[in-house]
């Protein structure tokens, strides 16, 4: 009890507050900034949490990242263009809904998904934690392999059109993800002699390109100034969550803790989170049709399912030292700086520190709510301000932005190359998602591979000798396959159907 | 027959990724190396251009009956505007060294402003403004070493 009430302490107290709000509202530009990633805003974050007391530090890295994450949905229902990765699953959807005038409405089903996911995860943290990470802990590479390859699947086929273009884009995701050297024999593939690519593509420039400046030009391209939103608003904010929860609650059930599962898997973050709950959500609904056309369903699902992936990443971070996803590697490194250091002993030595990070995770989804308001009320400066004034300055952001990862040229020529291969994709109605996806997962399905590889002296077969990793596998497969069912089922219906009128 | 055109297109980056990823050094202890991915997404890149060629195969009998492709002269327009932010960020790669990042983008904005018609005075205010912001925001408060350029001839 003691430990509890000198954790409150050190979390209620005019700093670490003062910091928790300065770092909401640095969450919501940098999530609403396209290009700018959540995990791009806990980078820039670091710096600054250099001079601060372990609390507030985490706490700044807790907050921006959730908000960030709530944040990515404002632009990418407005704009079409995702704010983080983790908003690309359903910036289609949201999209459609603010053309049919429903932005507010979305955004605001949007933030209570998000703050009821972020609660959901943060809950798992505290309570299931110990268990759960223990799960992901008998993970080894044969799992990881099938499991980035479930989320490289599920990108293909729950993109809508073309399943051959979704391929191709995974496929050049995936390509971009060899670039720079082998991690088992150390050979540089791809990398031209250019030593800035010898540690790879940087996911941040790439995703600039493929979102922010493929958008740029497919404006520029187009003659009409027309906002795709109407600028008055007729939809509250909160009006029809309420209805949309009692109709979907199971689908925010499933999404936060799918969303906290995947989370808590190392190498899985809040995007994928949201990707394997969409598909899951689509192909559990009642409305599959309506998917893809404007349907607030696979919102709920997908925007609880990435906050809550945010908490969960935090679990195998905390009582394993593992992080869950890229944010999480960069807070490990601050916990240790900090003097925390994570693994179980944080739990026995930290004292009312670990009650603090605790109290840090409901409040910074809490503060959400007010703040997250504030951001959809304000969104409006993004649909009032022209699109010809507003898209310039956004790729100044890009240029910025993409030079600022690495503070390297190199970086936005990688974002201008691909967004010119990705404008000549995307006006082809080739999907952009699954070439991300590939990107992220590339390395993890490669270097899982080869290790297994390795333990089993190349036995293909091992891959199905565990129980977890053959369950695994044969996801894939029937994933794989359902195409195939799918199109023998129609073509059996066709046929009966066909049959039954000679029949007398 | 812009599909046909990219299946064309994926076929041949295939080849050549497939070919380039031969030549990476295999070690004898590892069964699979380096070369393997590489060569499964060429592998790919070659299928996945042919079945998109196929599919689209009406094209060729388009060619064939002498149909030259020739875009109209708006449509031409619109492409070569579309690529107004690409050369902008060719600008700012080529110029920022010595223009520094603050002028750069302020020029950038300014005329790609122009270029959608915005009214010159308030794209000069906003260019200005947007630049003195990003510029602050990114090499102050976040520390990242843009290139300072002319103005740092000021002090």
């Amino acid at each position: 009890m003691d430990a509890f009430l000198q954790g409150l302490t050190l979390v209620f107290n005019f700093q670490t507050l003062l910091v928790i709000a300065a770092a909401a509202i640095f969450g919501v530009f940098v999530g609403a900034v396209p290009g700018l990633t959540a995990t791009m805003a806990v980078a820039l974050l670091v710096p600054i949490t250099f001079y601060m007391d372990p609390t507030p530090a985490i706490a700044a890295i807790v907050t921006t990242s959730a908000m960030a994450i709530f944040a990515g949905d404002i632009p990418g229902t407005y704009l079409n263009i995702p704010g983080t990765p983790a908003s690309a699953a359903y910036v289609g959807e949201s999209h459609q809904l603010a053309r049919q005038g429903r932005a507010r409405e979305t955004l605001g089903t949007n933030l209570v998904c998000s703050i009821f996911g972020g609660l959901f995860g943060t809950l798992v943290l505290v309570f299931v934690s110990p268990s759960l990470a223990e799960v992901a802990l008998k993970f080894s590479s044969f799992e990881y392999f099938w499991l980035a390859l479930l989320g490289l699947s599920c990108s293909i086929f729950i993109s809508i059109g073309s399943k051959t273009k979704a391929f191709l884009s995974l496929l050049v995701g995936l390509l971009l993800s060899t670039v720079g050297l082998d991690m088992m024999s150390g050979a540089p593939r791809f990398t031209f002699g250019i030593p800035d690519l010898m540690a790879g593509v940087n996911f941040i420039p790439v995703m600039i390109g493929m979102f922010a400046l493929n958008e740029l030009m497919m404006f520029y391209g187009s003659s009409n100034e027309g906002r795709n939103v109407p600028a008055v608003h007729k939809d509250k904010v909160f009006g029809s969550v309420p209805q949309h929860l009692k109709r979907y609650w199971r689908n925010l059930l499933r999404g936060s803790s799918t969303g906290t599962l995947i989370g808590a898997l190392p190498g899985a973050g809040a995007d994928i989170a949201a990707w394997i709950s969409y598909a899951m959500g689509k192909s559990r609904s009642k409305n599959r049709d309506a998917y893809g056309t404007g349907h607030i369903e696979g919102i709920v699902d997908a925007s609880s399912a990435n906050n809550s992936g945010i908490s969960g990443a935090w679990v195998p971070a905390l009582v394993f030292g593992i992080p869950g996803d890229s944010i999480t590697a960069i807070v490990i490194g601050v916990l240790y700086m900090k003097g925390m250091n994570p693994g179980p002993t944080i739990f026995m030595e930290g004292g009312g520190l670990v009650y603090a990070l605790f109290t840090v995770f409901f409040i910074a989804n809490l503060i959400m709510l007010p703040i997250g308001y504030i951001a959809i009320r304000s969104a409006k400066v993004f649909i009032l301000t022209p699109r010809k004034v507003l898209m310039p300055i956004i790729l100044c952001f890009c240029i910025v932005g993409a030079f600022a990862i690495n503070n390297a040229i190199t970086d936005v020529w990688i974002m201008l190359i691909i967004g010119l291969v990705a404008f000549i994709l995307a006006r082809n109605d080739f999907p952009m998602a699954p070439a991300i996806l590939g990107l992220v997962l590339g390395g993890t399905l490669e270097n899982n591979f080869m290790s297994s590889m390795l333990k089993s002296n190349g036995d293909l077969l091992s891959f199905f000798s565990r129980p977890i990793s053959a369950g695994l596998g044969i996801m894939v497969i029937l994933i794989w396959l359902l195409p195939l069912f799918v199109r023998l089922y129609r073509r059996y219906c066709g046929a009966s159907r066909d049959q039954s009128p000679r029949t007398p | 027959m812009k599909d046909f055109m990219l299946g064309l297109a994926f076929m041949a980056a295939g080849a050549i990724v497939y070919v380039v990823a031969q030549g990476f050094p295999t070690m004898p202890s590892l069964q699979y190396g380096p070369s393997l991915f590489p060569s499964l997404i060429g592998g790919g890149f070659m299928i996945g251009g042919l079945i998109l060629a196929i599919s689209h195969g009406g094209a060729l009998k388009g060619i064939a009956h002498g149909i030259a492709w020739r875009p109209a002269p708006e449509r031409m327009r619109n492409l070569l505007l579309s690529l107004l932010p690409a050369l902008a960020i060719v600008f700012y790669i080529l110029a920022s060294e010595w223009l520094g990042t603050m002028l750069c983008l302020a020029v950038i904005m300014f005329v790609m402003m122009l270029a959608r018609r915005t009214s010159p005075i308030l794209a000069l205010g906003i260019s200005i403004v947007a630049a003195l912001v990003i510029d602050l925001v990114f090499s102050r408060y976040l520390l990242i070493p843009l290139p300072e350029g002319l103005l740092s001839l000021w002090g």
